[in-house]
């Protein structure tokens, strides 16, 4: 090492003659580009999180559910749009670059909550780790109900478990549930004062609204396990809801993500932008080529819906829709033939029922829902409260938020076909309702709750590879493949048309 | 280009009357070395054609009786022969002798730091390729005349579009992290980031040193060795003018092949606004054709399969033209060179253009003790291009599409028009070539300034300082064509500047002492290195008017970005050689270096080397004054080198906001998925080499041949990880891969008289990649798509899906609906990188006529196509016609009729034979992939040059040639690679064809020097 000893020498020499000082020279590396975690606020990831939780639930997974949950197929015209979606295509879902990349998103949302979270709780800002948590156990179920069996307790933690271990779904779901129940504590224990302000873009920092709203999340995930057969494991989840005592989102307690949307290229509410209208106001592609099944709008004009109204243009006199899937490009399902999304431009400039207004706020959870959750819970017994009352003020709620006159309320619930006293199957009564509300606005819930209780009894797509196979999750993706497919492969068939999810029975 | 050839045929009918009357004089002459100016006593020197001759004296000067015309002879060993016209005025003869390359005893490379150096002392592979060998297809990049002519050195091409890119990987794959693997560029001593711009016809000769060894005097990125350029100087004798011009043309070929069966439609039944080819099968009938147009006509078209490939009217003939000029000249302690270059191309792409205009000046002077030496270079690229929508569209419309129909498309009610378009699921291609540009201007500015100062007989001190700017002015502009639904065009702007500067400066110690037969030289040098990049760009992506392009003429909020990076290092390092005899040399190196990118404590990093050569021939009494072996080495080396291939600010993770934040004041942060390591470390490439160089039948042969084990560990690159992690990779320090080589090269002259000589080269490389250790115990590793790295192959490996098959390999189909069952595991294929390499050359001479080629082989790889999935699915590939789009009894397919029992299906058919048979098929990787084998006439060039006799009678063009250039003449390809050209790659990924890119083209064309 004497030549390494000279070398340096000799540097340092040339050195003091050419620079002041070698450390000053070499510290140019800190980035002059972009903040670090360090340099922001809690605030300033938090606001970003939660709009990225509801871009990936009202684009990307409201779409997949919207298909698959018998709300939307195409024109004529835009017969190979969606064609994956049609045909059940799961090796083109999983694609690297032409797919579906639900798990991908899915785990980059919960890496910013994971980040929040541990900065949070070093601090101690318990509002903050109370909301992560609560937001990590949605998507982590939410991945479930797409994937079955996946990484929990070795996700998110980057290089220390770079192959993370799969469990089983309804471990998943438990440990989702706990740490649900971890964040509604948080937040109940933060001082006051310390909750966020504008920041929390979904209840601007109301403690109380968190807290319902982790405990509705948490009801969804026991009515999802309804067929499993744990009656004494939900028992005692609900026993711990109503322990807690804050109860559920109701009425007028939409979880809505209002970030300030602008009428601005790229600042537009995104399901608008997508599926309605560009900011130059031209209809989008979606615009185009999307429309409502023949089903869906049987089912409303079989029960007088006043809603159909609001959400679709009609074609005539009439409300036509297409075959999900159709083969065949039909001259009586292009575009101009049927009814696509209404909006204010065909609404005299009034908001339409899912197009209100460019920067009308996102849903990532409507009050409605949660009324039906509700009823559900409690014709099932695990709730008290009348589920009558609950699904009536559901409908209630979904028609003022589709624009619907509440007056024509009681018109529509006198119909048989919807009165929920006149239902011989309550639950059925209850999940057809909820279809209809949920329509287009939290679609994955609808193929959930078919994949879960078979209602209503959709047609199956036109292209599927045999009549009798549905879709019933994806495949886990090619990145997963190709980086951990030794924990990918370990868990069986990933099948779409074939292998369940956990609470599918 | 009209008036230049004017002007060479008005120069050759001016010959005649430049012939001079003869009468005999004494000139004097004097010979000296080209690059020093140092007088050669002992020249020889030859009236041509007469027995008169005389030597060089000790001053190297000479007197001789000559008449104006005759032809002078001078040779000395070691140095190319030249002939020398006496002028009628000239009474004093400067004559400046080159090395002559082709002597392998003599031979003089450009060694570190573009010291000069006998080759005979270098421990590691080396080789020259000269500027006529380099220019000899007149490429405009002087990479691509570099392509196949060196052992160990692969070069690949790809996208041609006016300005190709260039893929360059010395003795293999060192490096995990794909665009690290090319060596370092190193010009008239300074490293630069980048060569493409250079004028190939300013190069004197590019030395290619292959080992790690360079890194010592240049620092880490010397570890893939290094292409050393030295640009011309001016002549110590006769200043001299010369003039080039060469044009080619270009055409498109090997597009990936389409059926012509079926037309535009759905499900077997005719519709005339869809695109994609699921229709029946073409009739001759005239069908309606797209919506009606405006004034109620509806537009019809002829559906029945065209005679040709309808899809090559989309290309046309690509022009280049190149015109050079250059000037040079000096004396005995002057030199200048001056030269310019105009380089226009027109792409195969209508519109597509890129022109590039240089001019360089490279002088120097000697003041006593102190020589100086600078050079400038200042390049003007512009580049106008369409992005890659028209031939990707071109890929999936129906084979009867008539695209010359589709030019107007301004015209509203012409079926060109976006508005009539046929479908709206695909734009018109040349709307989108007329509507969509990106123009870029480059201004590059290059120099040196060097001075060399001799302190004592046996001890110089040279400070070399090095600028390299470039600035790069970009805009990207889509019109704006407004319209209903999806034929709707947003128009958008963005413009965006890089500004990129790079400061570099030695300051060198050099000293050498003899001590009788030992010589010794201790090289001492200090470096330091300071890139700066200033990038930003403002758009929009909502223009108010479809033809005034600036952001400020828009709706909604203005975008933009800015970032700065700075990267800086130090080093200090010397070499020391010692040397018995001049036949044995030994030589140490070391470096330490301090990098920016790494954190304080792991910034500093030494690295060292040594290497040793044997000139068996000299020291061996039994090999002297051999008449089989003229030059005989062996050589060695041993090399550890460290590297940082980390890009600056990679130890933290940055925050940026996205989802449409900022929302007034409300801001949203979400952070980078590459998960940082702010502990990162030097990575290190132990490298060792042997090899022998021989020349026999005095200087006819020669043989160059060597093995070259290298082995990278610990290295810095961005791993792929499982989206569970939270993070889409992170930056480790891991991996290991070796690279065993062997590299053969040979060349002789197989006939040498006075009139005809014929030469013939040929070189191997052999590469044996393998990944040994990967990250975190993991056995196989995504790296781009299909590629992988698994441990005990070779990186990067083409893994891809592939059909459930038999022991057999037959396919087997699913009993029920006998579709072919796709596998669960991937199946692996084999290496993207071709491990056998081989170029051969040949040159024949004769009487003014030469004829130059250039073979490149290449065998053993594997490719990927991501053009024919979307093929399928668009049903213009042929196999999707090859059933009738009937269902059909899957080939050499079997059911599994109880596990591990196979049957062969002669009956069962697949449950269809349409778009959704068709499309599932062409996610089965493994109907796209082939062997990547290929055989390309990679250059020819045959010239003629006047003959010196017939301008010896004037005295004013020295040299004329005119010739016929072509590149990829020809190619054979693997039988199954019916894709693309194999060469191509993407994402520098190896072995990957991608609809983004321009297809291949074959260029053809003639070119003409004179010398004045």
């Amino acid at each position: 090492m004497k030549m390494k000893y000279i070398l340096k020498l000799t540097f340092c020499l040339f050195a003091a003659l050419n620079i002041t000082s070698c450390s000053d020279f070499l510290d140019v590396n800190n980035n002059p580009n972009a903040p670090v975690s360090e340099n922001l606020s809690l605030g300033a990831k938090l606001s970003a999180a939660l709009v990225s939780s509801v871009v990936q639930e009202t684009g990307q997974l409201n779409q997949i559910g919207a298909f698959w949950g018998g709300y939307w197929g195409t024109t004529s015209e835009g017969i190979n749009n969606f064609i994956d979606l049609k045909t059940y295509n799961g090796p083109a879902i999983r694609h690297q670059r032409d797919g579906i990349p639900v798990w991908e998103t899915g785990y980059a949302n919960l890496l910013y909550y994971q980040l929040i979270r541990e900065e949070a709780t070093a601090e101690g800002a318990l509002f903050y780790s109370g909301v992560a948590k609560i937001m990590q156990g949605w998507h982590f179920m939410h991945l479930v109900d797409v994937y079955n069996n996946l990484p929990f307790d070795d996700a998110l933690q980057g290089t220390v478990h770079p192959t993370p271990r799969y469990e089983e779904g309804r471990v998943v779901y438990e440990k989702s549930i706990n740490l649900i129940t971890e964040g509604i504590e948080d937040i109940k224990n933060a001082p006051a004062g310390t909750e966020a302000g504008a920041d929390d873009v979904m209840f601007t920092g109301n403690k109380t609204r968190w807290v319902k709203f982790g405990n509705t999340v948490k009801l969804r995930a026991l009515l999802r396990q309804s067929e499993v057969g744990d009656q004494g494991y939900i028992t005692a989840e609900i026993g711990k809801i109503q322990a807690e005592g804050s109860g559920y989102l109701g009425a007028g307690a939409s979880a809505l993500v209002q970030p300030g949307y602008l009428t601005t290229a790229g600042k537009l509410n995104p399901f608008w932008e997508n599926y309605y209208r560009t900011v130059q106001n031209v209809s989008t592609a979606n615009h185009q080529d999307i429309r409502p099944t023949a089903f869906l709008i049987n089912t409303y004009k079989q029960r007088n819906d006043p809603r159909l109204a609001t959400l679709y243009v009609a074609v005539g006199t009439d409300y036509k829709g297409v075959l999900f899937g159709n083969p065949n490009a039909e001259p009586e399902y292009e575009r101009a033939n049927t009814s696509a999304f209404k909006g204010p431009n065909e609404n005299g400039n009034a908001p339409a029922g899912l197009f209100k207004s460019a920067t009308q706020a996102s849903v990532l959870m409507g009050s409605f829902e949660s009324l039906f959750l509700q009823a559900e819970a409690a014709q099932r017994g695990w709730i008290t409260g009348s589920a009558k009352s609950l699904y009536e003020s559901a409908i209630q709620e979904s028609f003022k938020y589709l624009e619907v006159n509440t007056g024509a309320f009681a018109a529509y619930n006198a119909q048989p076909l919807v009165n929920f006293d006149n239902a011989t199957n309550k639950i059925e009564r209850i999940i057809e309702q909820k279809w209809l509300a949920l329509n287009s606005i939290s679609s994955l819930e609808a193929w959930s709750d078919y994949r879960r209780l078979g209602i209503p009894a959709l047609p199956n797509s036109l292209d599927a590879p045999s009549p009798a196979s549905f879709p019933l999750r994806f495949m886990y993706p090619e990145s997963e493949r190709q980086t951990n497919n030794e924990e990918a492969s370990r868990h069986g068939s990933d099948d779409v048309t074939q292998a369940k999810v956990w609470w599918d029975k | 280009m009209i008036f230049y050839k004017k002007c060479f045929f008005l120069l050759l009918l001016w010959l005649p009357g430049l012939v001079a009357f003869a009468q005999k004089s004494e000139i004097a002459g004097r010979v000296i070395e080209q690059t020093t100016g140092d007088p050669l006593p002992g020249a020889n020197i030859i009236l041509k054609g007469s027995s008169d001759a005389t030597i060089a004296n000790e001053k190297g000067e000479f007197r001789m009786q000559t008449e104006a015309g005759d032809i002078l002879v001078v040779s000395f060993i070691g140095f190319e022969t030249r002939e020398i016209i006496v002028d009628r005025n000239a009474s004093a003869l400067t004559i400046a002798m080159k090395e002559d390359v082709n002597q392998l005893s003599e031979i003089m490379v450009t060694g570190a730091l573009g010291i000069k150096r006998a080759a005979r002392e270098l421990g590691g592979g080396s080789q020259v390729v000269g500027s006529e060998n380099l220019n000899q297809a007149k490429t405009i990049n002087p990479l691509n005349g570099l392509t196949s002519k060196v052992a160990g050195l692969r070069i690949n091409m790809y996208d041609s579009k006016v300005d190709p890119q260039i893929q360059i990987t010395m003795r293999g794959t060192r490096s995990l992290n794909r665009s690290k693997n090319a060596p370092i560029y190193v010009v008239d001593g300074v490293p630069v980031p980048d060569i493409s711009r250079i004028n190939p016809n300013d190069i004197e000769s590019v030395t290619v040193l292959k080992g790690a060894n360079a890194a010592a005097l240049y620092g880490s990125e010397g570890v893939n060795g290094a292409l050393m350029v030295t640009t011309k100087t001016g002549n110590r004798d006769k200043g001299r003018v010369t003039f080039g011009h060469t044009t080619t043309f270009s055409n498109v070929y090997m597009l990936p092949p389409a059926q012509t069966q079926y037309g535009q439609g759905v499900n077997g039944v005719y519709n005339a606004t869809q695109a994609e080819s699921w229709g029946p099968a073409f009739d001759g009938s005239m069908k309606d054709f797209g919506p009606k147009l405006p004034d109620g006509t509806q537009p019809q078209a002829l559906y029945a399969a065209p005679g040709s490939d309808n899809r090559l009217d989309l290309f046309q003939t690509g022009v280049n033209m190149q015109n050079d000029i250059s000037f040079s000249g000096g004396d005995e302690k002057t030199t200048y060179f001056f030269s310019v270059q105009d380089a226009a191309i027109k792409g195969i792409i209508p519109e597509d253009k890129s022109r590039r205009t240089g001019a360089r000046f490279n002088g120097s002077r000697n003041f006593g003790k102190l020589k100086t030496a600078y050079n400038i270079n200042y390049v003007y690229f512009t580049k106008n291009t369409t992005p890659d929508g028209p031939w990707i569209t071109a890929y999936s419309l129906p084979a009867n599409f008539d695209f010359n129909s589709m030019k107007d498309w301004q015209n509203p009610l012409a079926i060109g028009n976006p508005n009539n378009f046929f479908t709206d699921l695909q734009k018109n291609p040349y709307h989108q070539i007329d509507n969509i540009r990106d123009e870029s201007e480059q201004q590059n500015l290059n120099g040196k300034i060097e001075l060399d100062y001799e302190v004592t007989p046996w001890f110089n001190a040279m400070y070399r300082l090095g600028l390299y700017n470039n600035n790069v002015q970009t805009r990207s502009t889509t019109g704006k064509f407004e319209a209903a639904g999806r034929r709707n065009v947003n128009g958008s702007v963005n413009d965006g500047t890089n500004n990129f500067r790079r400061l570099n400066g030695d300051l060198i110690l050099n000293f050498h002492k003899d001590f009788g037969k030992f010589t010794t030289r201790l090289l001492l040098g200090q470096n330091f290195r300071a890139d700066n990049t200033k990038a930003s760009s403002i758009s929009t992506s909502n223009l108010l008017l479809p033809d005034v392009f600036n952001p400020g003429t828009r709706i909604g909020e203005l975008t933009g970005s800015s970032s700065i990076t700075e990267y800086r290092s130090l080093a200090g390092y010397g070499e020391f050689t010692a040397g018995y005899n001049n036949y044995l040399f030994l030589t140490f190196t070391g470096r330490n270096e301090w990098v920016s990118v790494l954190s304080q404590e792991n910034r500093s990093y030494f690295y060292p080397g040594v290497s040793a050569s044997f000139v068996f021939n000299e020291a061996i009494p039994a090999f002297k004054d051999n008449n089989f072996l003229s030059f005989g080495k062996l050589f060695g080396s041993w090399n550890k080198t460290g590297n940082v291939t980390l890009d600056p600010y990679s130890l933290n993770n940055p925050y940026t906001q996205s989802n449409g934040f900022p929302f007034g004041n409300l801001v949203g942060f979400t952070p980078g998925l590459r998960y940082p390591n702010p502990n990162i470390q030097p990575e290190f490439v132990t490298s060792f080499e042997v090899g022998t160089q021989l020349s026999f039948f005095n200087n006819r042969l020669h043989f160059e041949g060597s093995y070259v084990f290298s082995d990278s560990k610990g290295q810095i690159f961005n791993a792929t990880t499982s989206r569970a992690t939270g993070y889409s990779s992170a930056v480790v320090n891991a991996g290991r891969l070796t690279n065993s080589i062997v590299e053969l090269s040979v060349s002789g002259d197989v006939v040498r008289t006075n009139d005809l000589k014929w030469n013939v080269g040929f070189n191997f490389t052999h590469i044996n990649n393998q990944v040994k250790e990967l990250y975190e115990g993991l056995r196989s590793f995504n790296i781009f798509r299909q590629s992988y790295a698994n441990i005990g192959q070779a990186y990067p490996s083409l893994q891809v899906s592939d059909y459930q098959r038999d022991p057999q390999g037959r396919v087997v189909v699913d009993a029920a609906t006998g579709d072919p069952l796709v596998a669960a595991d991937p199946r692996h294929l084999g290496t993207m990188v071709p491990p056998y390499q081989m170029g051969l050359n040949t040159n024949v001479n004769y009487k003014g006529f030469n004829l130059g080629a250039q073979f490149d082989w290449r065998m053993g790889g594997w490719l990927y196509s991501e053009i024919v999935p979307r093929m399928y699915t668009a049903g213009t590939e042929p196999r999707t016609a090859e059933f009738g789009r009937e269902a059909f009894v899957y080939p050499n397919s079997v059911i599994e009729t109880s596990p591990g029992v196979f049957t062969e299906n002669t009956e069962l058919k697949t449950s269809g034979g349409g778009k959704a048979f068709w499309t599932k098929q062409g996610e089965v990787q493994i109907n796209t992939a082939a062997k990547s084998d290929f055989f390309k006439l990679r250059e020819l060039n045959v010239s003629y040059s006047l003959p010196t006799a017939l301008l010896a009678k004037q005295r004013f063009v020295r040299d004329a040639t005119i010739g016929f250039v072509a590149t990829n003449l020809f190619i054979i390809r693997h039988k199954d690679n019916k894709y693309g050209d194999p060469e191509y790659l993407y994402n520098s990924t190896d072995g990957y064809l991608s609809f983004r890119q321009v297809p291949p083209y074959r260029t053809y064309g003639f070119n003409v020097n004179v010398t004045f």
